[in-house]
């Protein structure tokens, strides 16, 4: 497709040998001198006023340095998203949490924090901390919590809520007339989900280690964006942010979306104990802790009416969602936008009313996972899809063909769709799962049944202008003629420090092995938004081609006044700047002294004049007159829609309710390839989070006690190996014009369909229309939707 | 708690440590040895990150009592490449893009390892059982498999 030399390359990632050495350093690998360690104490009841809490016998306790509670904690309001650096002007910025509260709101909720000299000290420790408990209400169901007669979960913050414990404000999203539009179709088709939360279940739990040096903190966490947690500790900790450096060190141990701001409490507790110990503190979070107190992806209702004529054209798409926000607003308001704006821009339907909102419950707060609210709503209206493609006898790959947004056609995002490759998606993903044996599979009515289904979706590349979203790079050419290249970004095991690296080494046009990436560290990048809403290589990207645009400049013109032309006469191919016409311009002198020996120099004769110089050369003589290039990128603005559709193949057991994927498949659209590696590794481990999303993945909660049934890891129903189908991982491109070489997001796209692809193939081989379904498609689900349907 | 001398042979080296015999093993080898390439991602035993040899067999430290490994042999991620050699499969997994966050990675290696030791000839059977008990949440598995199909058939040519 292009004769780039880095982009579109199969190269090894930069961090893959350290990791399969064992030598990757992660926050839990971090040991400062003197560091002590933290442990937590928990509410154990979902909603509650602390009537007393007595700290005396744990801190007698020898070995303790520091016990924290509500009392003598700074009480910032804060939120732990990223929502506090960029939530834009004029927008409600909802600020709902403190370290500790006097009042606990979940099974889980943070009420007093330990730092002693070893792990088992503090473990001690906080079983000597004495609460009373003065217990309330509580809620798990958000249609329980919005009832009027319930009480209010935040009561001292209603400022903050548009409704009876909603948080912030509702979305709503209209265009037409939708009245009008049913009152055109000849058919309307209705379809309710309910939906479980479930976890992103990163392998590394929060981790945080804080350090007091000079007058600076400095943590390593496992966060996804360093700078905007320095933004929100300098907030919560009323300490200018230039005095507090973030970093990952630099490895994090998946992300998923849970750590986009602060890793849960990790960096807090562990900064409120090291300023109270004066001593470095870690606080790693238990895997029990990942599962009650860390957040989820949002459960919730969602409901979809859809109209069209006969011909399959679709005339009205009404939709509302009500999600379940648990006890703290994280994201809000942005997760059930996202749900709502993604879904009624998959197709082309003239008359539109979406209303969503997310209701305060006694639950672990519900945050932001990889798909962020898109896929609650891609599942349902995929699902009216299917449902409306079946009554009117259209097959529902057909009813896509005809219905899919295209490239230049109108939506509801607020970025014009620049690029779409979703109908040749469509039909690489039909000839993978062999759609076409959709209706000979269908036959089969035996005990088992078989089916396919589908689903497509979109997404976004950043979070313009939904949030703020702008991008800094830094492009720095050493003396040696290396190039340095900073920006913000931290590697979640996506692979963006490599394929940033090969971004800039095209940019520049120098060999990739010159260019060194620097990130995931405050102190030596510029400001930036870090790796969420799947924009790593697209705003990072964007900002070092700005960066290297700049440097460039500054690089040719320096070589052209050394040679007497213009910079325009002048060209830099792997690494060389030459002249164009290979007129020999630049004068011996300039090459004389040679002390990199190990970087490329141009080979000398007799002449006086030669042709071109190496990065090393003119880096190094740039030097001798005291001169850096240094190259500044910056980037707003901008974003670009993703495509993707999903197919899934599938048996059902008539008799268990036991679902066997035969075949998945997963294509996208995501504009230029950058490392078609780390594409195909980020489509396959969507997919089969996708897909334990539909199959099995909950989280559930006891209703007379509010404690949550999964606190092991042994009790999630995260796919192993085992559980693992047949996965294709498949890619259709094109450019995209306002990405970095064309590239668009990808991170979060491939877990967001496979839901809807599973439940249509689920509908399909049952042959039927349950109008009210529940996700996970557990044996019982499947079997309740059997007895329901027959 | 008293501290008992503990001697086993850590990655082919004899190592006295003096710990609680109830201490876990994961911690014995990531805080008292200081060898940190050994993940811990649940100390349930559910997640693999741990994952160590115990004279030859895989199993997850976090639920061994360091107590149990006296006089017996541990090898951990960082005993697998010998003699500075990478191990096929540390070599399959770099080049095929089966390492993504690299959390669970040292785990499923050693697990490899495990099972490349005592059947270097394995199925997709074998291969799915030897690593049921490895979580990965990046790669849906699909490069981690074909990784070690890989090493397998390097590791018989070599053989
Ligand atoms: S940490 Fe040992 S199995 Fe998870
Ligand atoms: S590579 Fe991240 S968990 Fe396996």
């Amino acid at each position: 497709m292009n004769d780039y030399k880095s982009i579109g390359k199969r190269v090894m990632r930069r961090d893959a040998r350290e990791k399969v050495l064992g030598e990757a350093k992660f926050t839990c690998d971090v040991y400062l001198p003197g560091m002590l360690h933290a442990k937590v104490l928990r509410s154990t009841l979902p909603h509650a006023r602390i009537k007393s809490i007595d700290t005396t016998k744990a801190e007698a306790l020898p070995g303790v340095r520091a016990v924290l509670t509500y009392k003598n904690t700074i009480d910032t309001l804060y939120n732990q998203a990223a929502a506090l650096m960029e939530i834009a002007e004029g927008q409600t910025l909802v600020m709902d949490q403190k370290i500790f509260d006097n009042v606990v709101r979940f099974v889980g909720d943070e009420v007093a924090a330990v730092a002693a000299d070893t792990v088992e000290i503090a473990e001690a420790a906080i079983k000597l901390i004495d609460v009373e408990y003065e217990p309330l209400p509580f809620y798990i169901d958000p249609l329980d919590a919005e009832k009027q007669d319930t009480v209010n979960i935040h009561a001292d913050k209603l400022h903050l809520q548009s409704a009876h414990n909603v948080p912030g404000d509702p979305s709503h999203i209209k265009k037409g007339d939708i009245e009008k539009g049913f009152a055109e179709s000849d058919e309307i088709v209705e379809v309710k989900f309910k939906i479980a939360p479930v976890k992103q279940m990163q392998m590394e739990t929060h981790s945080a280690v804080a350090s007091l040096e000079d007058d600076r903190i400095t943590v390593y966490c496992s966060t996804q964006n360093v700078q905007v947690v320095r933004g929100q500790l300098a907030h919560i900790f009323k300490i200018p942010m230039s005095r507090i450096t973030v970093k990952n060190p630099p490895y994090v141990g998946g992300g998923f979306g849970i750590r986009i701001g602060l890793s849960g409490k990790a960096e807090v507790i562990a900064i409120a104990l090291a300023l109270a110990a004066k001593k470095p503190v870690k606080y790693i979070y238990s895997r029990k802790e990942d599962l009650i107190a860390s957040e989820t992806r949002h459960g919730g209702y969602v409901s979809v009416r859809l109209g069209a004529k006969k011909d399959g054209t679709l005339t009205a798409l009404e939709m509302k969602s009500i999600l379940n926000k648990g006890a703290y607003t994280s994201h809000g308001g942005a997760i059930h936008g996202t749900l709502g704006v993604m879904n009624t821009s998959l197709y082309r339907i003239p008359n539109i009313d979406y209303y969503g909102y997310s209701v305060y419950t006694n639950t672990t707060p519900a945050g932001a996972m990889r798909g962020y609210g898109n896929p609650q709503g891609n599942m349902t209206v995929n699902r009216a899809v299917d449902m409306m493609a079946k009554r009117l006898g259209i097959d529902p790959l057909e009813m896509r063909r005809k219905n899919a947004t295209g490239k230049g056609d109108e939506y509801m995002l607020p970025y014009p769709c620049t690029s779409s490759t979703l109908a040749g998606c469509m039909e690489l993903g039909a000839k993978e799962i062999h759609w076409d044996k959709r209706a000979e599979y269908n036959l089969e009515k035996g005990r088992v049944r078989r089916g396919m289904g589908m689903g497509i979706g979109t997404h976004f590349s950043g979070g313009h202008p939904f949030v703020l979203d702008y991008e800094n790079a830094f492009i720095t050419v050493q003396a040696d003629g290396s190039v340095s290249v900073a920006t913000a970004a931290s590697d979640i095991g996506t692979g963006c420090n490599t394929s940033l690296a090969q971004i800039a080494a095209e940019a520049l046009n120098v060999p990739l092995k010159k260019v060194y990436l620097t990130y995931a560290d405050t102190s030596s990048t510029p400001y930036g938004y870090g790796s969420h809403s799947s924009r790593s290589v697209f705003m990072h990207g964007n900002a070092i081609v700005e960066a290297a645009k700049n440097v460039k400049a500054q690089i040719l013109e320096y070589a052209a006044s050394l040679a007497g032309i213009e910079s325009s006469d002048l060209e830099i191919v792997d690494g060389i700047i030459r002249t164009i016409d290979s007129s020999r311009r630049f004068p011996k002198n300039i090459y004389a002294r040679r002390i990199f020996l190990d970087q490329e120099f141009t080979p000398l004769g007799d002449e006086e004049f030669y042709s071109s110089i190496t990065f090393t050369e003119l880096a190094h003589y740039a030097h001798s007159q005291e001169k850096q290039f240094m190259g500044l990128g910056s980037i707003n603005n901008t974003n670009a829609p993703p495509w993707y559709c999903s197919f899934a193949d599938v048996s059902v057991d008539m008799d268990t309710g036991r679902i066997t994927l035969n075949n998945f498949v997963g294509v996208h659209d995501v504009g230029t390839v950058i490392n078609p590696d780390c594409v195909e590794g980020q489509i396959n481990g969507g997919n089969l989070q996708g897909i334990g999303y539909a199959l099995g993945e909950a989280l559930t909660y006891d209703e007379r006690t509010g404690i949550q049934y999964v606190n092991e890891i042994q009790q999630y129903m995260q796919p192993t190996i085992m559980g693992t189908p047949d996965m294709g991982a498949y890619y259709v491109e094109e450019k995209e014009p306002n990405g970095p070489f064309g590239a668009k997001g990808l991170g979060e796209t491939p877990c967001i369909s496979p839901v809807a692809a599973i439940v249509n193939a689920v509908c399909n081989a049952l042959d039927i229309d349950d109008d009210d379904i529940k996700v996970p498609l557990t044996p019982q689900v499947v079997l309740d939707m059997i007895k329901k349907n027959s | 708690m008293s501290l008992k001398k503990i001697s086993f042979f850590l990655n082919g080296e004899a190592k006295d440590v003096y710990a609680n015999p109830g201490d876990m093993l994961v911690d014995v080898i990531r805080d008292k040895l200081g060898l940190l390439g050994t993940k811990v991602g649940c100390k349930t035993g559910g997640c693999g990150a741990c994952t160590v040899m115990l004279d030859g067999l895989a199993v997850n430290s976090c639920m061994i009592p360091v107590g149990k490994v006296a006089g017996k042999s541990v090898v951990t991620i960082e005993g697998v490449a010998e003699n500075n050699e990478l191990h096929p499969i540390q070599e399959a997994m770099m080049e095929d893009g089966a390492v993504q966050c690299g959390y669970c990675t040292p785990g499923i290696i050693v697990s490899a390892k495990a099972l490349f030791d005592e059947n270097p000839n394995p199925d997709s059977e074998d291969i799915h059982r030897a690593l049921e008990g490895n979580i990965c949440r990046c790669t849906g598995y699909i490069k981690v498999e074909e990784a070690i199909v890989k090493a397998a058939s390097n590791i018989r040519k070599e053989g």
